[in-house]
């Protein structure tokens, strides 16, 4: 018997703690790689201002002599090869980089590599200033060519040698070559200047669309978050402690906006509130109350589930000693179980408002999606999106990657003091 | 003096039927038997964390069946005592004193009292964790005596302490429960720790609790 058992050997433990790792692994690369994707692919750069483009439709030649592209020489061109270009020939060189270059020549020669392929490159020119004017505090410049900006956006001055002109400014009024912006009744008209567009991330938080938005969501997911814990914390010690007829239905009932597809949410509230009193659904449907409203259905079942388990894991023998102790039920809670609760209720929080900063279906349903008034930042980044801004969508993401993040490292120290204290 | 008289407890599908048991005041009961017999069980009705089907709990004459724990006036301390994580020792034993808003002077003669028969003062800054088994179960028993109850429930107390300190703890628990004045019981399933401490030895078997009569060294 012995001698059977020296023979016998476990195999090694290595392919399972390296399937573990792969497993793992692989998770956290996609999340690690999908927030530096959002971080990378946001040119932080100030872009120049360019004009239409001048490249029209055609197809490259058989002979594989390109296609010839008339410049005016001194203007600064965008370039941006599309799929059939190697690049183009200027000045005996061939550039195939995308970006900004001064044109030495007045023609450049788009070379492929696909005879008889469609141009898929382009070539902006970037606009001058030609004129500068001022009345009464509004500055109004004109441009040789159209300059593609719209009312609303922002548009970066440099170079004016005045304090008033240097800076980020909101276009108050736009013709196709004619923008104005409010410089300040004490300024005086200056000579030349340089204009910019601020990458989109600026012209995110300058917007004032966007800042609303991100206040509402602020305030609209701390308040969720507040509420949510009001009401997780007496129903997870409830329901972690008691036993009554009926439990099992009403754990159900608890997990029910967790399974609800978001928007039936939503869509239910919306329903709901048709039998409610007038003044009362008046005050909340379509209105910020409603975004409140929205994020708590959804956040506060979290918030039940964390406290219902944070509760399960503390023993009960601590409250049955408070009691022996002279406590009754309501001072043994205070004074002994939610002191130990308190990582449990960090936690809490800190998962309904992050559920509550995304939350998106619920609050477009419910409360809608009016600028200044119900706009929460993912309802930010649809707009932008819907507006073919995909760009602003990406600003408006790294806000809220931005701003969770935040939250996570406060909770997260917070969470930690507690431990090693 | 403690009575139980002829109590009846349900746990599940377990059932405890007609356990009877007396002490009389300053007596140094001990209560064994193997585990899962429902000795735990016992004290937990006496102390009223458990609800009672039948029968009565008399302390010092005083029906207290249906009294809250708080009322009862019993130190009760659990088998791995329990201490509460947050607070530090010295709170744990002003515990029961703060609750009944006791003057201030009064709470902290008697935390340094306790402290000093429990040879814990050194440790009334601590918080629980990082102590050690046979420090943990002082507190606990301080904690349980502060209010200066006249009945004392202890679940186990010593189970889990080494052999070496064993000896020690007995001793200090004999005397402080002595110099308090208490009717102890004490839950064990060490006869060596109940041959050491008890006055009366009780042994529930099979639900029924027979007194094996006045413990003969």
């Amino acid at each position: 018997m012995s001698g059977a058992e020296d023979n016998y050997r476990v195999s090694s433990d290595r392919p399972f703690l390296l399937v573990l790792a792969v497993l793992g692994g692989s998770y956290l690369f996609l999340i690690a790689a999908m927030v530096v994707a959002d971080l990378i692919f946001l040119d932080y750069r100030d872009r120049p201002v360019f004009g239409p483009e001048i490249v029209e439709a055609s197809r490259y030649p058989g002979d594989a002599s390109g296609v010839k592209i008339t410049l005016e020489s001194s203007r600064r061109y965008y370039y941006q090869g599309g799929r059939n270009e190697l690049g183009f020939r200027m000045g005996g060189n061939l550039i195939k980089k995308d970006g900004v270059f001064d044109a030495v020549e007045e023609e450049v020669l788009l070379v492929s590599e696909t005879p008889e392929g469609a141009v898929t490159a382009s070539f902006r020119p970037e606009v001058r200033v030609v004129g500068i004017q001022l009345h009464e505090g509004v500055a109004t410049l004109r441009m040789d060519l159209p300059h593609g900006l719209l009312w609303g956006e922002f548009i970066r001055v440099r170079d004016s040698g005045s304090e008033f002109w240097d800076g980020v400014h909101e276009i108050t009024d736009t013709t196709q070559d004619e923008l104005s912006f409010v410089v300040g009744e004490q300024s005086k008209i200056v000579n030349a200047l340089s204009l910019s567009r601020p990458n989109p991330l600026i012209q995110a938080l300058r917007s004032r669309d966007i800042q609303f938005s991100i206040k509402l969501s602020l305030v609209s997911c701390t308040v969720t978050t507040l509420l949510s814990l009001w009401v997780a914390i007496p129903i997870g010690y409830l329901m972690s402690r008691f036993t009554f007829r009926g439990k099992a239905f009403v754990d159900t009932l608890l997990d029910i906006p967790v399974v609800l597809p978001p928007l039936v949410v939503g869509l239910s509230l919306l329903i709901l509130f048709r039998y409610v009193p007038d003044w009362l659904s008046d005050a909340v449907v379509y209105k910020w109350p409603a975004v409140v409203l929205a994020q708590f259905m959804v956040a506060c079942a979290f918030a039940v589930r964390t406290m219902r388990v944070t509760f399960d894991q503390i023993s009960q023998r601590y409250e049955q000693v408070a009691l022996t102790l002279g406590c009754n039920r309501q001072q043994a809670f205070w004074r002994v179980v939610l002191p130990q609760a308190r990582g449990g209720v960090l936690a809490a929080g800190t998962l309904a408002w992050a559920r509550a900063l995304g939350e998106f279906g619920p609050i477009l349903v419910f409360a809608g999606a009016t600028r200044q008034k119900t706009e929460v930042l993912p309802t930010s980044a649809f707009l932008e999106l819907q507006a073919g801004r995909t760009e602003g969508m990406l600003a408006v993401s790294l806000i809220m990657i931005a701003t969770a993040a935040l939250v996570f490292v406060v909770a997260r120290t917070f969470g930690m003091k507690r431990i090693f204290s | 003096m403690i009575a139980v008289d002829n109590l009846s407890i349900r746990q599940g599908d377990f059932l405890l039927d007609g356990v009877s048991l007396e002490l009389s005041d300053g007596e140094y009961g001990v209560l064994m038997g193997r585990s899962g017999c429902g000795k735990t069980t016992v004290l937990e009705a006496i102390c009223g964390l458990r609800p009672i089907i039948g029968g009565r709990i008399l302390l010092g004459g005083r029906d207290v069946s249906v009294l809250p724990p708080a009322e009862r006036g019993i130190g009760y301390v659990p088998q791995d005592g329990a201490l509460f994580p947050d607070m530090p020792v010295w709170e744990q034993l002003a515990f029961s004193m703060l609750i009944r808003k006791i003057p201030k002077s009064q709470v902290e003669a008697r935390v340094r009292e306790l402290a000093k028969d429990l040879g814990i003062t050194h440790l009334l800054e601590r918080l629980p964790v990082g102590l050690s088994g046979g420090e943990r179960q002082r507190v606990a028993l301080g904690r349980a005596l502060a209010v200066k109850p006249r009945f004392l429930c202890m679940d186990e107390p010593l189970s889990a302490l080494d052999e070496d300190i064993l000896e020690e703890i007995c001793e200090l628990f004999t005397q402080t429960i002595k110099k308090e004045n208490v009717t102890a019981l004490h839950i064990t399933h060490s006869k060596a720790e109940a041959a050491r401490l008890g006055d009366t030895l009780f042994h529930l078997v099979g639900g029924q609790l027979q007194k094996v009569g006045p413990n003969e060294e």
